[in-house]
């Protein structure tokens, strides 16, 4: 029986204090004990940003990589050993900025990782610079005048490349957030949980009390997550209501399962078979 | 006399030059001949020009040789542009619907025949037969090749093809060619294969099960070699969506376990940079080739060169140890991709082989068989070796850098890392005293790791007083280069690199002590090696012989530069 605090790391946390990422990590702890997971089954990988970072404060195994490479490095982990659980936690600037390229090709593998991102709409650790997915006219100390680009939308983009789960949640609703994060690793192919949070340091316009007043939960609202066309609707809705939840979810094959040789167990459990080898060199 | 020629087949993309090649090649191994075959194309799918160069001979042959016996002008353009290279005696063919005929050449009808015998897209067999009818070859035997060839096509294709060559061999008949080799009943000892083959051999013997790869001439035909593997073997090719996911997926299933390996060229190794510094801080052991064409930027994406040598050196930011290796021909391409694999992991640093277009695209043949190797040590510990599975630090200070490396999700010991600079357990730390700590571990392996490396391969090297240093493709010219100059009475030898990082530095002294010249010969303008052994050496290196055309080193390229140094 796995408990909330297997998960607790005794390693010094580093967010400022009142960061929404607290309620994300303890989301996370949350679904995964509830999962009956335990932190030696799970594999986290990060990138660069405080979402980064949270591998370090929760027990698991990690691999904290480079800014915006996270999925490479946890699709190539997937493929060796399509066993393991693997979570992916990166933030907007991370995914959808650095990695967008990735985030697009992930979708389109559908390869059956779970991919967590903080979205504080906002770079926190090179300290306030806007983000791909910052609204349009949000003045920062670079972009002085506001930002000039429409956001980024990783949901409708998510939606439109064909994924097979895609949910948004809100640090500020974390029994929320942690069905939903429950529910996008009991996902068999991509999972993508974009969370919104506030970042208490740098985004004083998109703040925990600006989010309570819209957030608003599909579930509540009768919305059927097999409606492709209504997700998409509820992903391009942003303003004075802004849905949280599952916008769709869809089963269908995962990367790993439609690649033939892993049928037979994970690449990471076949031995050296020398003569097999030999057979293949004599052939030529 | 042993006979020793070379032909040169061109003409636009899209003719089929390369499979006439390759059909002459394989029958010139099948009747006991020694071939070397260099693919020269331009970065385009139509037109233009290209050419398959072939070098044919009884005794063993192991790079080009500038002088042409025989040109197969498919094209008008291949005649104008290469006859000055055929030799006193040497005979140009070209097909009768092109400019040019009677210039010097003699005729065919390659165009008329092969539509005579099913259209004219077989105008490249009835080229091919038209050399080995030159040549005096036996008939039946290639007809059994091209039998081979066409197996899986249908039985007209295989007819007509066959028909065409037949046609080529026949309209040649009364054309005497005064070079004609010896053909045997028997094959040649070694395989038959171009070096992305070797290296992808190598990596299905070593053990690779992983290849994430981004589309760059010249690297793609080593994954294509690798993903044809995988047809039958369990290994998995995956294309990615850039050389940053590459590197990073390569190095995600290394962490996950498996052995696995990457392939670009230059431009795609500049990309994959900030990842070799991942895979190094992290010490994930991973494979990189990095197949050299002319840069900068895209350069020619289809020439070759050797100018990345001290930019794969010391690439990525700050300090790290890392293995460049550098295969000096089939076998070697062979070996060193499961030496790379080995010492990746035994050292937990990253392994970079470097080849070129030259080397990924030429046929030779290997010295035997390649042997698989009985088994491959992994380096790894589990549960089972751990006093405390829940102590587990992957970063563990060992003495020699080297911590025990368990793998994520294999029991109770968390596997962390970062790319971050960490303590022992894997989590970040700025202190200065880890800081300092995890430089020197990561640094101790290097004395371990240059223990490791072979010293430079030596020939005539005792008493000769001048001698050519190389590293790379280019070794079989050079060796060639120097069997010529000797004959010629020239008091010269020649060392061969293969082992580059760590630079074998002691090796290299001892075999070179007896020299008083040492000249390197290399595929760039700055002579990069140069610069290297008299920084890891101190010892002086009086010339270069260099080459940045684009083009592969003939052996007559490095004896005439070696003439005008004196």
């Amino acid at each position: 029986m796995t408990d909330i605090t297997d998960f607790d790391c005794d390693y010094e946390n580093k967010w400022c204090p009142g960061c929404g990422n607290f309620n994300i990590l303890a989301a996370m702890k949350e679904a995964l004990a509830g999962m009956k997971l335990s932190p030696e089954n799970v594999l986290i990988v990060s990138g660069i940003g405080q979402a980064g970072k949270t591998p370090h404060f929760l027990k698991c195994n990690f691999f904290h990589g480079l800014h915006g490479r996270a999925l490479p490095v946890a699709t190539g982990a997937k493929l060796a050993n399509h066993k393991l659980t693997v979570l992916v936690s990166s933030g907007d600037g991370d995914c959808y900025g650095e990695g967008g390229n990735h985030f697009l090709a992930a979708v389109r593998r559908n390869i059956d990782i779970t991919l967590l991102t903080h979205d504080n709409k906002v770079y926190g650790l090179t300290k306030g610079q806007s983000s791909p997915t910052s609204d349009m006219g949000f003045v920062t100390k670079m972009q002085r005048s506001g930002v000039i680009s429409e956001p980024f939308n990783p949901l409708s983009v998510a939606l439109s490349l064909g994924a097979g789960f895609v949910a948004r949640g809100f640090s500020g609703e974390k029994a929320h957030l942690a069905g939903l994060i429950r529910a996008a690793v009991s996902h068999k192919g991509f999972s993508l949980v974009n969370i919104l949070q506030p970042c208490v340091s740098f985004n004083h316009l998109n703040t925990n009390g600006w989010y309570k007043k819209r957030v608003v939960k599909v579930a509540e609202t009768g919305h059927d997550p097999a409606d492709w066309n209504t997700a998409m609707h509820l992903s391009r809705e942003w303003g004075d209501r802004i849905p949280i939840g599952i916008f769709f979810q869809k089963q269908g094959p995962s990367f790993t399962d439609r690649i033939a040789h892993l049928n037979e167990g994970p690449l990471v459990e076949r031995t050296y078979d020398s003569a097999a080898v030999q057979a293949m060199l004599n052939g030529i | 006399m042993q006979t020793d020629i070379s032909i040169l087949i061109g003409g636009q993309a899209g003719q089929g030059i390369q499979t006439v090649g390759e059909l002459l090649a394989r029958m010139c191994q099948q009747a006991g001949l020694s071939v070397f075959a260099v693919n020269d194309f331009e970065s385009r799918i139509r037109g233009g020009h290209s050419f398959f160069q072939l070098r044919i001979s009884e005794r063993r042959i192991q790079a080009p040789s500038r002088h042409i016996h025989l040109l197969v002008a498919m094209s008008g353009e291949t005649h104008a542009l290469h006859r000055q290279k055929l030799v006193e005696g040497g005979i140009c063919l070209i097909d009768s619907a092109e400019d040019g005929a009677g210039e010097g050449a003699v005729a065919v009808p390659v165009t008329q025949l092969a539509t005579e015998a099913g259209g004219k897209i077989m105008a490249n067999t009835v080229a091919a037969g038209a050399c080995l009818g030159l040549l005096g070859a036996p008939f039946e035997q290639f007809q059994a090749i091209i039998t081979d060839r066409f197996s899986g096509a249908d039985a007209n294709v295989r007819e007509n093809n066959l028909d065409a060559a037949r046609a080529g061999y026949r309209a040649v008949a009364s054309i005497n060619f005064q070079w004609k080799p010896v053909w045997r009943d028997m094959s040649s000892e070694g395989m038959l294969m171009n070096g992305a083959r070797a290296l992808a051999l190598g990596a299905l013997a070593a053990d690779c099960r992983i290849g994430a790869f981004y589309p760059m001439s010249p690297a793609t035909g080593i994954m294509q070699q690798l993903s044809e593997l995988s047809d039958t073997y369990p290994l998995v090719v995956e294309q990615a969506e850039d050389e940053i996911a590459a590197i990073n997926m390569t190095i995600g299933a290394a962490f996950a376990g498996v052995r696995a390996m990457t392939a670009t060229s230059g431009g795609g190794f500049c990309l994959m940079t900030e990842g070799l510094g991942l895979a190094a801080i992290t010490e994930t052991p991973v494979v990189i080739v990095n197949a050299q064409r002319p840069g900068p930027a895209t350069g020619l994406p289809t020439r070759t060169a050797q100018g990345d040598l001290l930019f794969v050196i010391n690439a990525a930011q700050d300090e790290f140890p890392r293995f460049v290796f550098a295969p000096t021909g089939m076998d070697d391409a062979y070996a060193v991709m499961i030496r790379a694999f080995d010492l990746s992991e035994k050292y937990q640093v990253p392994a970079i082989v470097m080849t070129d277009q030259y080397f990924n695209d030429s046929f030779a043949l290997t010295d035997g068989p390649f042997d698989a190797p009985h088994g491959h040590d992994r380096y790894t510990v589990s549960d089972a070796d751990m006093a405390d599975p829940s102590a587990y630090k992957r970063y563990a200070f060992t003495g020699n850098g080297i911590s025990p490396r368990a793998l994520p999700c294999n029991g109770q010991a968390l596997v962390c890392a970062a790319g971050n600079e960490h303590r022992q357990d894997g989590h970040i730390s700025e202190d200065r005293e880890d800081r300092n700590a995890m430089v020197e571990k990561r640094s101790a392996k290097l004395s371990a790791m240059q223990s490791e490396m072979r010293p430079p391969a030596a020939y005539h090297v005792d008493g000769s007083r001048t001698l050519l240093v190389s590293w790379g493709s280019t070794a079989g010219a050079v060796q060639e280069a120097v069997s010529r100059l000797r004959d010629a009475g020239e008091d010269a030898g020649c060392l061969v690199m293969a082992d580059i990082w760590p630079f074998p530095a002691a090796a290299f002294q001892e075999v070179a002590r007896g020299a008083d010249t040492l000249i390197t010969v290399e595929q760039n303008a700055t002579a990069q090696l140069g610069r290297l052994i008299r920084q890891e050496t101190g010892m002086p290196v009086a010339h270069s012989i260099l080459q940045y055309d684009g083009r592969a080193f003939c052996v007559e390229d490095i004896v005439d530069q070696y003439h005008q140094l004196n």
